[in-house]
C-alpha cells in the first residue's frame, strides 16, 4: 500500500485530502453519508468574531460545468463554533483547519486571537477575498502591500500556523504569493473562487453575482501554484475544480502539498472519499511509494 | 439515507408540461416521511448540478417524482428516456409532521401537488383538500388521489371555483374550528403568502413546504435558504431544517 500521509506544519496527516471550505457544512452534516476523519483534515467553514447571517437568495446558479454562489459567509461565529462543533472533532481526534474571515484588519485579529490554540487545530486559513470595508470595498487579498501587513498583524496574534488562501482575481499572484510569505504566512492556499455573475435576458437583470467553481476553474489553479510554488518556499494547498482522482495528480505535480475538494462534493457527495480510495490505488498500480514524491514532479 | 443508483421505468408527460418520471432504485429508500424530497441527477451530460424534487410517491423499489419544465434542468430531464440511469440521493430534509387533529386540510396549487402527494395519501380519510390549478386540463394532476372532500379552482374557472385556491379557501375557512384543524400547504410564494394573510385571524397551525434553488442537498452548502423570523440566524435552510416550515415562523 503507497503511503498517503503528508507533512503539513510539522503534522502528520494521514492523507492529502481536504473539503474547501464552505462546502462541507459544520462537518456533521455529511456523517450519515460517510466519516468525516476519512479526511486527511476538515476545513471548517468561514467563520468570524460575530455570527454573519449572509445573503438573501438566489444563493447558488448553475453555470455550464460549474456554478455561482453567492452565500455571503453565513455562520454562526467564531465562539459558537468551537461550543458546538468542536467536541465532534475532539471525539474523532480530527486535525481541523479553520478559515476564518473579517471586513476590517482589526476584525481579522480579534478573530484570530479568539481561536485558543489546540492540539487538532493544525491551521489557521485565512479569507483573503473579502470585501474591505475600510477601503471602498476592495478586498483584502489584491495588493501585495495590504496582504502583507494583514498577514504580518495576524501572525503576531496567533501561535497556531497561517495559511493565506488566495483570490485568483489578481494581476499577479506570484506577487501576493510573496507577500504573504514576507508578512510570516506559513502556508498558502490556492486558489479562492473565481467571480463571475450571470444575467436573466429575459429579465435584463443579474441572476447571481459571486464565486466561481467547479471544473471550469482547475487551469487557472494550476498556473497559479506553479508560479507561486516557484516563488515562495511554504507549502501550498490547491483547490479549484478538482473533480477526481486525476484532477489531484495534476495539483500535486503542479506543487501542492494537499488539495481540497468543494464543488464536486455537490455533484456527487462520495467525491472525497472515491478521491482518497481512487489515489491510493493509482499510486499502487504504478509504482510510487508516496504521495509526496508526485509533489511538484512536473516542475523540472 | 443513501446515494442510490437508478433505471428509469417511465418518463411520462401528464399534461402540458407536466411530467411523472417513475424510478426502478437498486436498493430501497429508508424510511419516508411525506415532504421530503430527492436529490436527482439528470441523465446525459448537460446538467451539472443535481435537482431537488419531492417524493411524490414511493413504494419498496420504485419512486415517482411529479416536475413541471421550467429551466434547463427540467427540460433536460423531460428528455430523458426508459433504461436512462441515474442517481438518487435520499430521502432528504424534514417532511410534514401528521399530528392527530379531526381536520387536515391541504392547500396545493400547480405543481404543489407533487410535494403534498404522498401526504395525502397517508391521510386520506380526513383529506380535505384545496386545489388550484390554471384550467380542467391540469385537473389530470389529480390523478389517482383519494382523499375526503375535494375543493377545486381554476383561474379560468373551468371548473369548479373560478379564480385562485386561496379565495376559495377562504369561502369554506368559517367551517373548520383552529383548535380542530392542521393546515399543510405547497405551491408558488404568492399563494403561500394569500394564505398567511387567510389565516391571520384563524391562526389555525399550518405546515408549508417551500421550493429554494439548491447545490447540495445535504446542508453542506448553505445555498438554499429561507429567511425565518429567527434573529439570531434568520437564514434556515430548505434542505436541512426544511423543507417544511411552520408558516408563522418564514418570511414570506
Amino acid at each position: 500500500m503507497a503511503d498517503l500521509s503528508v507533512n503539513l506544519f510539522h503534522n502528520m496527516l494521514k492523507n492529502p485530502v481536504m473539503n474547501a471550505s464552505g462546502t462541507l457544512g459544520y462537518g456533521v452534516e455529511i456523517e450519515p453519508l460517510w466519516k468525516v476523519e476519512t479526511m486527511g483534515a476538515y476545513v471548517t467553514k468561514g467563520l468570524s468574531l460575530m455570527p454573519h447571517q449572509g445573503n438573501p437568495t438566489p444563493r447558488v446558479w448553475e453555470v455550464r460545468w460549474g456554478m455561482i454562489n453567492s452565500i455571503g459567509l453565513q455562520n454562526i461565529g467564531v465562539e459558537a463554533f468551537f461550543r458546538d462543533y468542536m467536541p465532534f472533532f475532539e471525539q474523532k481526534n480530527m486535525p481541523v483547519i479553520v478559515n476564518f474571515f473579517g471586513f476590517t484588519e482589526d476584525e481579522y485579529i480579534q478573530c484570530a486571537k479568539n481561536i485558543v490554540p489546540h492540539r487538532l487545530i493544525i491551521g489557521l486559513e485565512m479569507n483573503l477575498s473579502c470585501p474591505n470595508i475600510k477601503a471602498g470595498g476592495i478586498s483584502f487579498g489584491k495588493e501585495p502591500e495590504a496582504v502583507r501587513r494583514l498577514i504580518d498583524r495576524v501572525k503576531s496574534s496567533t501561535n497556531i500556523p497561517v495559511i493565506a488562501k488566495l483570490t485568483p482575481e489578481v494581476d499577479n499572484i506570484a506577487d501576493i504569493a510573496q507577500a504573504a510569505y514576507e508578512g510570516g504566512a506559513d502556508g498558502l492556499t490556492l486558489i479562492n473562487t473565481l467571480p463571475g455573475a450571470c444575467i436573466d435576458t429575459h429579465e435584463r437583470a443579474f441572476k447571481i453575482r459571486g464565486g466561481m467553481s467547479g471544473p471550469s476553474l482547475k487551469p487557472v489553479a494550476i498556473k497559479a501554484i506553479y508560479e507561486c510554488r516557484k516563488r515562495v518556499p511554504i507549502p501550498i494547498i490547491g483547490a479549484g475544480g478538482i473533480m477526481d482522482y486525476e484532477d489531484c495528480l495534476s495539483f500535486f505535480m503542479a506543487g501542492a502539498t494537499a488539495i481540497q475538494v468543494g464543488t464536486a462534493t455537490f455533484v456527487d457527495p462520495f467525491a472525497i472519499p472515491k478521491i482518497i480510495q481512487d489515489l491510493g490505488d493509482f499510486l499502487d498500480k504504478n509504482g510510487w511509494d508516496s504521495v509526496i514524491d508526485l509533489i511538484g514532479a512536473a516542475c523540472t | 439515507m443513501d446515494d442510490i443508483e437508478a433505471k428509469i421505468i417511465t418518463n411520462r408527460n401528464i399534461v402540458k408540461d407536466y411530467f411523472l418520471l417513475r424510478l426502478r432504485l437498486a436498493r430501497p429508500l429508508g424510511t419516508v416521511v411525506p415532504g421530503q424530497f430527492v436529490m436527482l441527477k439528470i441523465p446525459g451530460n448537460t446538467v451539472f448540478l443535481r435537482r431537488p424534487f419531492s417524493i411524490y410517491d414511493y413504494k419498496r423499489d420504485v419512486m415517482s417524482i411529479m416536475y413541471k419544465v421550467k429551466g434547463s434542468g427540467t427540460l433536460a430531464l423531460s428528455n430523458a428516456v426508459k433504461g436512462d440511469s441515474t442517481m438518487v440521493l435520499g430521502p432528504l430534509g424534514r417532511g410534514f409532521n401528521i399530528y392527530n387533529k379531526p381536520n387536515h386540510i391541504v392547500v396545493a396549487g400547480g405543481i404543489g401537488i407533487a410535494g403534498v402527494h404522498l401526504l395525502i395519501k397517508k391521510i386520506k380519510a380526513n383529506a380535505h383538500v384545496f386545489y388550484g390549478c390554471t384550467d380542467e386540463k391540469e385537473l389530470l394532476l389529480l390523478n389517482d388521489l383519494k382523499m375526503q372532500d375535494k375543493y377545486i379552482s381554476t383561474i379560468d374557472g373551468s371548473y369548479g371555483y373560478k379564480g385562485n385556491v386561496i379565495d376559495l379557501f377562504r369561502t369554506r375557512l368559517k367551517d373548520y374550528n383552529a383548535r380542530d384543524t392542521q393546515v399543510y400547504a405547497c405551491g408558488p410564494e404568492g399563494m403561500l403568502k394569500g394564505l398567511k394573510h387567510a389565516l391571520e385571524s384563524h391562526r389555525a397551525p399550518c405546515q408549508v413546504l417551500v421550493e429554494e434553488r439548491m447545490a447540495c442537498g445535504l446542508g453542506l452548502c448553505f445555498g438554499c435558504v429561507k429567511k425565518t423570523l429567527d434573529e439570531k440566524e434568520p437564514y434556515k435552510r430548505v434542505c436541512k431544517e426544511g423543507p417544511v416550515f411552520n408558516l408563522w415562523q418564514i418570511c414570506l
